[in-house]
């Protein structure tokens, strides 16, 4: 029980922060370049790679 | 604020609360320091150490309905929160869990307490200042127990990934660990808080402003005032659900750095 409330919180943390920094990252990008897309490729990266980490972290096993 | 109200009913319109509801004017004159919120932090400690230590004062084999009731709570936090994540080395958290949960809960429930009636996290400064210490606490026992290196090694590196990939994932861990739990776990306290303040004060004070009104409206009012009380009860789970889930997330977040994998 204590490991599946912790996976949950941790889950929810993961997901957040792959969204915030690839996210900040491809709005800063499209800023420097005067570009539109950037924000979307690096939301759509965030989310991935953040649900990568999970898969590592939780579904190894 | 209450003034306002009154000029509001007086004149048209409604003034539908906002956020400046939460900025309360100083009690004494006006030193900035003595505003409601602060007066009532301090109050919820002087409240919190009458109640333990009249608790625990007589204490008694067969225990008194005060000692009861404290010894309840206490065992809650040690066993149910400690123990259960933390594990065999929980009793060194134990003092920093009960303080952080009792303090969070008193001050949960002013928001519903009669003539109180302010929650005072519903200010972020006081969540961001207790998210600050966790932030402090579970970094601090991860670097004494691992050590500074591979502390930071554990948290950036998850093993068993080709090395390219790391570029992609090892922001994301750092930004989880130092930026994304302190911040999580500061909002989610204050937001519960605030929004559950400005429900009550919309059902409220809008029901107080349809008495105001013709007399379709207020017939109207009861309705608003019973959607009122049942919120406050409803405050009431979301006000102890916030202080345990502060509680259970610093746990697990100790019992994470304590751990020596990742």
């Amino acid at each position: 029980m204590k490991g599946e409330e912790n996976a949950l919180w941790s889950i929810f943390g993961y997901l957040l922060s792959g969204l915030i920094f690839w996210g900040g990252v491809g709005w800063g990008l499209d800023r420097w370049l005067g570009t539109s897309y950037l924000l979307l490729v690096g939301l759509l990266l965030g989310m991935g790679a953040s649900l990568y980490l999970v898969w590592l972290r939780f579904g190894r096993e | 604020m209450r003034s306002l109200v009154r000029l509001s009913a007086e004149g048209e319109g409604f003034v539908p609360p906002s956020s400046n509801d939460f900025n309360l004017p100083p009690i004494f004159g006006d030193n900035a320091f003595t505003t409601k919120p602060i007066v009532m932090v301090f109050f919820s400690v002087i409240l919190i150490s009458i109640f333990f230590i009249a608790a625990s004062r007589k204490a008694a084999v067969v225990p008194s309905k005060l000692q009861f009731a404290g010894e309840s709570i206490y065992a809650f936090v040690r066993n149910d929160l400690a123990r259960d994540v933390i594990g065999h080395e929980f009793m060194r958290f134990v003092p920093y869990l009960f303080t952080l949960f009792t303090f969070i809960l008193t001050n949960n429930l002013f928001g519903i307490v009669p003539l109180l009636q302010f929650p005072t996290m519903s200010r972020v400064s006081f969540p961001y200042v207790l998210a600050v210490f966790t932030f402090v606490v579970f970094h601090y026992v991860g670097i004494r127990k691992q050590g500074l290196g591979k502390y930071l090694k554990d948290i950036m590196f998850m093993p068993g990934v080709p090395k390219p990939v790391y570029i992609l994932l090892t922001p994301i861990e750092l930004a989880t660990f130092f930026l994304v739990r302190p911040l999580t776990l500061s909002l989610r306290l204050f937001a519960n808080m605030f929004a559950g303040h400005l429900l009550l004060l919309v059902f409220i004070m809008g029901g107080d402003h349809l008495l105001k009104g013709v007399i379709g409206l207020k017939l109207v009012s009861p309705f608003a005032f019973a959607f009122g009380i049942g919120l406050t009860f409803f405050e009431f789970m979301v006000q102890c659900l916030q202080a345990y889930i502060f509680t259970l997330l610093t746990a697990l977040y100790i019992a994470g750095a304590l751990a020596d994998e990742h």
